[in-house]
């Protein structure tokens, strides 16, 4: 009695097992032909790092202070850069990563002090050899000089208006103490920006010392 | 480099003169074995007189690469040392560093962190779920959950950016938002999951005598072996113990949710398969609950720091894993660099005791035994 029961207890179980099968099979199949269909990248989709395009200069920011080449917990990012003749701003003059060796961790977007990293969107990138180093400077370098020219103009611009206002507070402090206040913090706020990016550097650099 | 000799041999493994006894090396690369396990098997006949797993295909160094950057660099390693729950080895991480350091995590984090984890204990259970019954020889079921868990990648992907090593975490936070979408397909896959897929995995698996045939009190693994090894996880409360990290030493906001800690008295495979499926339904319960009440605010602090540099001292935390106890122990001097990174790892002593338990058992059942226990090979190596 026992054993007919066992086998009627599989058979049922069986039927209820093929059952759920049958059913799927006539259901809508959820596989995507890939290459020739392909899924939407989600939003948030992280790839390669590359350089943002600013509107106002268009070009990027990177003033090569380091601080992505020394948080890369893979070392795949290779940096040169420094002064350049006529602007105040460093510039970097290579920009390299290892896109075989990167992990995607984002940390170098995160410490980043200008701001001037993001991921791209790439994701059918192939290497052809060992040293797969991506040249992330490569649209930029056609625009080099030019943005050089034009930064120095923005530089003599925005010096000549820190001339202009440093000698109106001084006319102005005379008759109103209130106005010259205002205008010193306005000021602060302009060149912070660019000391702080200088400053973040050093910070890297003592660390490993 | 160490001069001693190699370790003796282990001489239960000896040959014993009987020449009926011979060796079976299963692994490292038998189609059904996990990874790069590597048995050897001492046999008579079919049945198993001793087994001894061989460890360390796997070995990429992780603890020994912690000694050699400082504490951010060393975020992307957590999520490859367990590939199938990589959230959770990432937030365990994170969540060690803040209680170093007296982090403060911005409460919406901190729900956020909840909702990726008990989503990756899901998806790394379903892959579990789907390649067991596939050692067994049951292709379909595999098929089915792996739609399930390409959900739930999908789902992670349109928060976290990538599908398997997340490096979401980060100290004090996590790296992105998650929005209006991210909520209403979490909760979209929780009803699928609730209604339809976890009754029709009982159906199709649970109920079906072949696969209870197969499992039921086979590989039992005594609670004296399990308190022995340090056994963890699934394969812990199969034997009847209740012991949850989340319950027993609740971390994060663990203590807010109302969920289950299953259990089992059998201890064979059987039960852990049942334990792994309702354990898929708690962490349903408490992602819901999570989803409920997600608060708005920030997900970093106002101002995390540049450089972390945890106090000198000796530190342990203790998080759950899909695979049970996950330890982070640091020991600091100071300095931004640890001074030793010990990852303890719940596969690794629950891999140990499979001689005892594989011990007067058939080979045939050798593959539902280990399968069952849920290793990560990668996670015993790191």
């Amino acid at each position: 009695m026992r054993y007919v029961r066992r086998v009627l207890g599989g058979l049922i179980s069986l039927f209820v097992g093929l059952s759920i099968t049958l059913r799927e099979l006539f259901k809508k199949p959820v596989t995507l032909q890939y290459p020739h269909e392909k899924p939407s990248l989600s939003p948030a989709y992280r790839s390669a790092i590359k350089l943002i395009r600013f509107d106002e200069t268009n070009s990027h920011d990177c003033v090569a202070c380091l601080a992505c080449q020394k948080i890369c917990p893979s070392f795949c990012i290779d940096i040169e850069g420094g002064k350049v003749e006529g602007i105040k701003k460093k510039r970097a003059t290579k920009f390299t990563m290892d896109f075989a060796l990167c992990s995607l961790c984002g940390l170098c977007i995160d410490v980043c002090p200008t701001v001037t990293l993001e991921y791209s969107k790439l994701y059918d990138e192939a290497g052809y050899n060992r040293d797969w180093n991506m040249d992330l400077l490569e649209e930029f370098t056609d625009y080099e000089e030019q943005f050089i020219t034009e930064q120095r103009e923005r530089e003599e611009k925005a010096a000549a208006e820190k001339k202009a206002k440093a000698a109106a507070a001084k006319a102005k402090a005379g008759k109103n103490e209130k106005a010259g206040k205002n205008e010193k913090a306005g000021k602060n706020e302009k060149a912070g920006k660019n000391e702080k990016a200088d400053k973040v550097g050093g910070q890297a650099e003592e660390g490993e010392a | 480099m160490s001069t001693e000799p190699n370790p003796e041999p282990n001489p239960a493994m000896a040959p014993d003169g009987d020449p009926e006894v011979y060796y079976l090396n299963m692994g490292p690369q038998h189609p059904s074995m996990h990874g790069v396990l590597r048995l050897v098997l001492k046999m008579r006949g079919e049945e198993i007189l001793e087994a001894e797993p061989v460890i360390g295909y796997a070995h990429r160094a992780h603890e020994k690469m912690a000694e050699n950057r400082n504490y951010l660099m060393f975020l992307p390693n957590t999520s490859r040392v367990d590939y199938l729950s990589g959230m959770i080895y990432n937030i365990a991480y994170c969540q060690a560093i803040e209680k170093i350091m007296d982090i403060e995590v911005p409460e919406r984090a901190e729900y956020i962190r909840i909702i990726a984890c008990e989503l990756n204990r899901i998806s790394s259970h379903l892959l579990w779920f789907g390649t067991f019954l596939l050692d067994l020889g049951g292709i379909t079921p595999f098929l089915y959950c792996f739609d399930d868990r390409e959900e739930i990648l999908d789902i992670l992907d349109s928060v976290t950016g990538s599908r398997l090593t997340y490096s979401y975490g980060r100290f004090g936070g996590v790296t992105m938002d998650v929005d209006s979408a991210f909520v209403a397909r979490t909760r979209a896959f929780l009803a699928r999951m609730r209604d339809e897929r976890l009754p029709k995995y009982r159906r199709l698996v649970g109920d079906n005598v072949i696969f209870r045939e197969r499992c039921e009190g086979v590989g039992v693994i005594t609670r004296d072996v399990a308190f022995r090894y340090g056994v963890t996880g699934p394969c812990l409360r199969s034997t009847g113990v209740a012991y949850d990290v989340r319950r027993a030493e609740p971390y994060s906001i663990y203590d807010r949710f109302e969920f289950k800690i299953p259990t089992r008295v059998e201890g064979d495979t059987m039960a852990r398969f049942d334990l792994r499926i309702e354990e898929m339904e708690e962490s349903c319960k408490i992602v819901e609950q999570a989803v409920d009440g997600l608060p708005e605010g920030p997900i970093m602090p106002a101002k995390p720091k540049k450089r972390y540099r945890p106090p000198a001292g000796e530190y342990y935390f203790a998080v759950e894993s899909a695979r049970g106890h996950f330890g982070t122990y640091i020991i600091s001097d100071g300095t931004d660099v640890p001074v030793k990174l010990k990852l303890r790892t719940p596969s690794f002593s629950n891999l140990s005791s499979m001689p005892d338990v594989l011990r007067n058992t058939m080979v045939a059942d050798t593959i539902a035994i280990v399968g069952s226990i849920d290793v990560v090979m990668p996670e015993i190596d790191r």
